[in-house]
């Protein structure tokens, strides 16, 4: 007799909401997983998550949690998050977002977010384009490359977002891949646990978009195939020189330490843990 | 009651606002009045022209301005040349003469106080504006000197209470003598 | 939040007060119960967020000051979803941009407080210039709640009225503070707490399993769920159904947004609050809001003097619009006059109600500063 038998990770889902509206190959569903894992083997109080996104693929994971969460308005996430935090330190914050949703739009207050210290997790998917718009060049979009707003090879440079992180006073920061589950998951249960201003970068693979224009490949395989080519250890990377590293995903922790969270003006001060 | 309105004017860092708020305050608190205090000054953080208006009135007052003043007084030359159209006719005017030194020829009853000069001599010019106060308070009916010398120590920072209040007791020095009717108000 | 709030009795300041506007605004928030409030540099609103940062700590509130106005505006509605009493305050420049968090805030149902004290462009002179954007400044289908006060008082009275309307209806509520009344000191008094009424947020008493995040009677906004309980309820900009989940529904989103709007605009009589003056003998009405009310009384004064008979309305909900008592007034007199700072935006308003019962003649003044009484009856007896 064939036994019916459900994903344990199922419970943390809406009900009614499955199939999810991510493309065939797309990163969304595996990262879904990997924070569900996290928090299922930490055996977090789900009721006390609280999930945000802002606009674009990343920020529709939320959707599918069963969490109070926050959707809908484009690059604002931090924003929410603080109000969030601030008035109810008793809950978790987790903010998922794609590279445009919090670098482009959402710069500024990923900035003062970090230099705050802000006590949240931030999962960002950099999938390299604005796909759920159809693929249009992003911040995180590399030199040269093709999308549908930059046929003739974008002339920008990328920012390294957890460069950023760091140096604005992000207090936990990770870059790893889709193609790396179980240190990703390792480190978004670090992230969770961390009190301050956290930060996993997750390069995803956008076959749809990202894909078939920079890449010339629908295939996810492939796309998953280009990051890994691309990627390379922190260890690694600390023995090559500028010149090596051109082009590279730096995968790795790049800080983990303890400094004051944000609390806002207030009198009444939670006791710093 | 007639509202009486009230425009001070000369420069920042003078206390102008802040006199005008001592007045207003006591109106309301101690008074048991209305009264509107507004302002403009430069955006210079110091030293602009400023100007602050108070309306005192036992009833609401509607108009937050109004155009012509029952008192001007003028501590700085460029503030008496802008704002003495703003004087009703036969309306009080107080200046410094130490700052303030060509007065035209106007329908007004004119009153030379010597704000600063007192203000130094008791040890800090920048208690001229309580000078003033001190004078104005003979033109105000509704305000007693005893109400005005408690907002003023509400008011003010600790330090300088003391050189306030003797300020102010020049300035109603200076005022005892004169026989004020409404008439000379305007 | 703090449970431990040792000083809540400095919360209501009762007793007669000579403050500023701008100040009177922040005693009226902290007498409605703000506990959250986030600001951005700008004059002439600077005041507002000075005081709350002193004043909120004190009672055990929470003040920030932001990156943007976009970040005030939206820790704000989160806040108040995670069960705080919000505010921000701006003027027209920071506006602007806190157009895009009314819209998600309105949406969304969330209660929360904005203060826009209108400035002219890039000077901090008076002007109305906003009194349309308050209506329609965000995108998409909403109805705004806005309160024009006149005085120091109102801006004290019509800050605690803003929060209980919005949590009573789910919705942003504006109050529309200009450069006059902000930056003017004026009697201000403050009631004892016991006369001070506060509306309470409608919590569900339903368990996790038998709640619907949107589901509400007609016209009516949604009961709230606690965040953090077990509710997992989705607010999201996007199309939404009864129960929270985002699929695209046509009917739903006519159905819904019915109801988003309806709860305002079928509910005008019990939002709406204007106060007449002269009206039962008068030939000639004007209808003012805000600072201007007050030189419009006093033209008004001058105008009896001299026989002429005419009446005010002064409006303090400028949005929704009294529509019924404004046509009713109309259809019984020979004119009416608005008069506003700016270049005569809400007559537009008064003339798609009037037009057909009354000529309306425009009172405007756009250089910075407010009417005097004589510049208004003067133009009234141009058209009298």
């Amino acid at each position: 007799m064939v036994q019916q038998r459900t994903n344990p990770l199922r419970k943390y889902i809406r009900n009614r909401k499955l199939p999810h509206f991510f493309c065939p190959g797309c990163g969304c569903g595996q990262i879904l997983n990997y924070f569900l894992k996290a928090v299922d083997d930490l055996q977090l109080d789900f009721k006390k998550i609280i999930t945000i996104g802002g606009v674009g693929c990343t920020a529709r994971i939320p959707i599918y949690l069963n969490t109070d969460s926050l959707h809908g308005v484009h690059g604002r996430t931090l924003a929410w998050a603080t109000g969030i935090k601030l008035y109810r330190p008793d809950l978790k914050v987790v903010i998922f977002a794609g590279d445009g949703d919090l670098v482009s739009i959402g710069g500024n207050h990923f900035l003062h977010a970090s230099r705050r210290n802000l006590d949240v997790t931030v999962i960002l998917v950099n999938n390299f384009n604005f796909a759920m718009t159809g693929g249009q060049v992003a911040p995180t979009t590399p030199f040269n490359s093709v999308t549908m707003t930059t046929p003739y090879g974008s002339k920008e440079n990328t920012i390294d977002v957890c460069k950023l992180a760091v140096s604005a006073g992000a207090t936990y920061v990770s870059r790893w891949s889709t193609a790396k589950p179980i240190q990703t998951v390792k480190s978004i249960k670090k992230a969770l646990q961390h009190k301050g201003f956290s930060l996993v970068e997750i390069l995803s693979q956008c076959p749809t978009n990202f894909g078939r224009y920079a890449l010339r490949t629908g295939d996810p395989e492939k796309v998953l195939e280009w990051i890994k080519n691309r990627s390379i250890s922190k260890t690694k990377a600390e023995k090559l020189n500028e010149h090596e590293l051109k082009d590279k995903f730096i995968l790795g922790e790049f800080i983990d330490k303890k400094r004051p969270v944000f609390q806002g003006t207030t009198l009444f001060k939670e006791e710093d843990n | 009651m007639k509202p009486l309105s009230v425009r001070i004017g000369g420069f920042g860092g003078q206390g102008i606002i802040l006199t005008a708020i001592i007045l207003g305050t006591a109106a309301v608190k101690k008074g048991n009045l209305y009264a509107v205090q507004t302002q403009s000054y430069g955006s210079e953080a110091r030293g602009g022209e400023c100007q602050a208006e108070l309306i005192i009135s036992d009833k609401p007052i509607n108009s937050p301005t109004t155009e012509y003043k029952d008192i001007f007084v003028a501590l700085f030359q460029s503030a008496l040349d802008k704002y003495l159209i703003t004087l009703k006719k036969k309306g009080t005017l107080i200046v410094d003469p130490k700052l303030v030194t060509k007065i035209p020829s106007i329908e007004a009853n004119i009153y030379q106080v010597p704000a600063t000069e007192t203000a130094i001599k008791l040890g800090n010019r920048i208690a001229a504006n309580m000078v003033v106060l001190g004078f104005l308070q003979k033109f105000i009916k509704m305000i007693s000197k005893e109400d005005l010398r408690e907002v003023i120590t509400s008011m003010v920072p600790k330090k300088f209470i003391d050189i306030n209040l003797k300020a102010f007791d020049a300035g109603v020095h200076f005022a005892e003598d004169l026989e004020i009717t409404m008439e000379d108000i305007g | 939040m703090n449970k431990n709030i040792k000083h809540e009795g400095r919360r209501i300041k009762s007793g007669i007060h000579f403050i500023l506007g701008n100040y009177a605004v922040v005693e009226g928030a902290l007498a409605a119960g703000c506990n959250y409030f986030a600001g951005y540099p700008i004059t002439p609103a600077n005041e507002i967020s000075e005081l709350m940062s002193k004043r909120l700590p004190e009672v055990g509130g929470i003040f920030v000051q932001g990156e943007d106005e976009l970040f005030s505006i939206y820790s704000v509605i989160s806040a108040s979803l995670a069960g705080a009493k919000s505010m921000t305050a701006t003027a027209s420049a920071g506006f602007n941009y806190m157009q895009e968090g009314i819209g998600y805030a309105s949406a969304v149902e969330v209660p929360c407080v904005i203060i826009d004290v209108q400035r002219c462009r890039g000077e901090n002179f008076a002007t109305q210039a906003d009194v349309m954007q308050m209506r329609w400044g965000a995108s998409g289908d909403y109805e705004s709640i806005v309160l024009a006060p006149s005085s120091a008082q109102e801006l004290f009275d019509f800050t605690i009225l803003a929060f209980n309307l919005a949590e009573e209806f789910r919705n942003p509520v504006i109050v529309m503070s200009e450069t006059t009344i902000a930056l003017m000191r004026e009697r201000v008094e403050i009631p004892e707490k016991e006369s001070i009424e506060i509306y309470k947020r409608m919590y569900t008493s339903l368990t996790p399993e038998e709640y619907l995040p949107f589901k509400a009677k007609n016209n009516s906004p949604p009961e709230f769920a606690p965040m953090g309980k077990g509710y997992h309820t989705l607010y999201t900009l996007n199309y939404r159904n009864e129960d929270g989940t985002m699929d695209w529904d046509a009917q739903g989103y006519k159905k819904l947004y019915q109801r988003i709007t309806g709860k305002i605009s079928e509910n005008k009589d019990k939002i709406c609050i204007t106060e007449s003056y002269f009206l039962n003998d008068a030939d000639a009405v004007i209808i003012a809001y805000g600072s201007e009310v007050r030189p419009a009384l006093d033209a008004i004064e001058m105008a009896r003097n001299d026989g002429l008979k005419i009446g005010m309305l002064k409006l303090i909900t400028v949005w929704p619009i009294h529509e019924n008592l404004i046509k009713e007034i109309a259809k019984n007199i020979r004119r009416i006059f608005v008069v506003e700072m700016n270049i005569g935006k809400y007559a537009k308003e008064i003339e798609r109600l009037c037009l057909p019962f009354c000529p309306v003649t425009n009172i405007t003044k756009n250089m910075g500063i407010i009417h005097t009484k004589e510049e208004i009856y003067a133009a009234i007896k141009e058209a009298w």
